[in-house]
């Protein structure tokens, strides 16, 4: 009971995280067409941008807000300068977001050093309940609930405001929003600010989640995230929510029962997937 | 006689090739002769990606699966069985087996959707053969990796060197065939317009997995030669590494081009080499990959169609001034 309870926080909280990568991935997909390969390294500098200015003020708010403020930053040149000029061919995009991916994790090495970085979750968080004899961990509990929080504050701005209904427009159809005088180039770049800032604060979680960081764990998440994203169906928000939690627990209990094949269950779900149902679990455009 | 006349460019190719035949012979540079053969050796892995990403318009992250594959293949034969001949061609079998069987899943799996799953399928899938490559001690012998002995032909390094050249020719001649074949025109007709192919007739789904089946099996073989070339073989054959070598080399070199990706591959194995060197000067070119990261980049945005594609550009342009001339050299 313990165990499973155990297993199962543990396996909310990555899902969590993994949600918060996929989710600005589904929707930059969704509305312009562009699987962004650099979005795990956008990941990873949340993460190290985060800690590190945690570490140096002393208050992990601050870092939080840091390292989301590099992702919206970062989002912002990336849309701006490598993503823009490469509208519309495919194979381009996908060659220059990897090419994106390669310079921003070796950044990491050359300002922060090849080493990984350690980073504790602050006073407050540190420790666990114990509910009669459940040992229940304080940060997974924050770490799912920042997730639904920012689960529920994406969904209201997709569903009760203006720019969300353009967002939601655009995903359905493109070229009709822009014939009805709406500047999409304008709402790209929000989408992908926002996707940006979102992947950036699931990388200053993860760090004390895990304990350490490296420059290479963007590109672990991102497969994750890949997976989520296929499974979930390209450009559904709430599918990839779903979706994450159904790769985040199935991730959890396959490490504690066969961990050799926690990563292949979810190859093989996403394989499945890809046979039967290309568009996605739950439905949304293919 | 008069095919070499007629066509300049084949007589370059020649003029190189008899160059690098010879190099051993004159100039005797242990450390050269083994760059050389690396060179060979990512030269058949990038012509290979070409083959994919320039002639069918498919992007693969997950070129390194194949090319670990063939590592490790040649590696157990080696390591379980007595290192002879006859086993090196069963490594080969085997090798060119299981790539053909593995690209040909993928293929079917996703190349009839858009071209981001087949790039996010092999990614992930390469990452599978990673893991599976450092939990499976038994026979991998996980991170550490293991040594092998080779067969006696490819002992000394001149042999080596000779065979690997040989061996780049050989997949440069057969890629150019292939190419130029009608299954290579449909190829490229796929790449330059996929729904327009289709319409004609075309199974383009057949056509596409023919291809990344002859890429797959290609790159295994550049993994057999790279694990032989080391006498070693550990879990970073199947890194990403791997894959993004291969893809900057043909970036950089020529999409397309097939000879693109032979240059590519010494360039970048050179800078390699003299960057480590300089690395000792100053830190900051530890981190070479960055120089090339934004090089690429660049690439990509200004000069999509790299050193080969671009020069050749220029010279066709030039061609079309004087079209009196523009029969000599078409070809190239």
């Amino acid at each position: 009971m313990e165990l499973l309870f155990n297993l199962t926080l543990n396996g909310l909280a990555t899902g969590m995280l993994i949600f918060l990568l996929a989710a600005g991935l589904t929707l930059i997909f969704g509305l312009m067409d562009v699987l962004n390969f650099a979005h795990g390294g956008l990941f990873a500098w949340g993460a190290y941008s985060g800690i590190w200015i945690y570490t140096t003020t002393g208050s992990f708010l601050i870092g939080i807000f840091g390292a989301i403020l590099t992702g919206f930053l970062l989002g912002i040149i990336t849309e701006k300068w490598i993503i823009k000029p490469v509208y519309g061919n495919h194979v381009q995009q996908i060659l220059i977001t990897l090419g994106l991916m390669l310079v921003l994790s070796e950044m990491l090495k050359v300002i922060w050093g090849p080493n990984q970085l350690t980073a504790n979750p602050p006073e407050y968080l540190k420790g666990s309940w114990e509910i009669g004899d459940i040992i229940i961990i304080k940060y997974r509990v924050f770490i799912i609930f920042v997730g639904l929080l920012v689960f529920a504050g994406v969904q209201f701005l997709l569903k009760n405001t203006k720019i969300g209904l353009v967002v939601r427009a655009g995903v359905m159809n493109k070229e009709m929003v822009q014939a009805l005088g709406i500047n999409i180039k304008k709402v790209f770049m929000f989408v992908f600010m926002i996707g940006s800032g979102m992947a950036a604060l699931g990388g200053v979680l993860f760090g004390p989640y895990s304990g350490v960081i490296h420059a290479g764990m963007g590109m672990e998440f991102a497969i994750l995230a890949f997976i989520v994203v296929v499974i979930g169906g390209m450009g559904n928000f709430t599918g990839s929510v779903m979706a994450a939690i159904l790769v985040g627990l199935s991730g959890s209990f396959m490490a504690y029962y066969v961990p050799e094949l926690s990563l292949a269950v979810n190859m093989l779900l996403m394989a499945i997937v890809l046979i039967v149902k290309p568009q996605g679990l739950f439905g949304g455009k293919g | 006689m008069k095919w070499i006349v007629n066509n300049r460019m084949n007589a370059i190719y020649i003029i190189i090739a008899a160059f690098l035949f010879l190099l051993p012979f004159v100039y005797e540079s242990r450390n050269m002769l083994i760059l050389l053969t690396q060179i060979f050796v990512f030269a058949i892995l990038a012509m290979s990606y070409d083959l994919l990403l320039g002639f069918t318009g498919i992007v693969s992250f997950g070129h390194a699966m194949f090319f670990g594959i063939g590592a490790y293949s040649i590696g157990i034969f080696m390591k379980r069985l007595e290192p002879t001949m006859l086993h090196f061609i069963y490594a080969v079998l085997a090798t060119i087996l299981i790539t053909a069987i593995v690209s040909f899943i993928v293929g079917l799996l996703t190349l009839r959707l858009k071209s981001h799953f087949y790039a996010m399928l092999t990614m992930a899938l390469a990452g599978l053969f990673l893991v599976l490559a450092e939990k499976w001690r038994t026979l991998t012998f996980g991170n550490d990796g293991f040594t092998f002995r080779v067969p006696e032909l490819f002992i000394d390094r001149t042999n080596f060197y000779i065979i690997c050249l040989v061996s780049m020719i050989a997949v440069f001649m057969i890629l150019k065939r292939f190419t130029n074949s009608p299954l290579g025109r449909v190829l490229q007709a796929i790449r330059e317009n996929e729904q327009r192919t289709e319409s004609l007739g075309y199974q383009v789904l057949h056509y596409k997995i023919a291809a990344s089946v002859v890429s797959g099996v290609l790159a295994g073989i550049a993994g057999i030669f790279y694990a032989m070339s080391l006498r070693y073989v550990n879990t970073s054959v199947f890194a990403m590494d791997i894959t993004l070598d291969a893809l900057l080399m043909t970036i950089i070199g020529g999409v397309g081009t097939l000879v693109g990706a032979i240059i590519g591959a010494g360039l970048i194995e050179f800078a390699h080499d003299g960057l480590t060197e300089l690395a000792k000067e100053h830190w900051i070119f530890e981190r070479w990959i960055i120089f090339f990261g934004i090089i690429y980049i660049l690439v990509v945005i200004f000069f999509p169609l790299g050193i080969v594609g671009t020069l050749r550009k220029f010279t066709w342009i030039r061609k079309k001034q004087h079209p009196a001339k523009k029969k000599e050299n078409l070809a190239g």
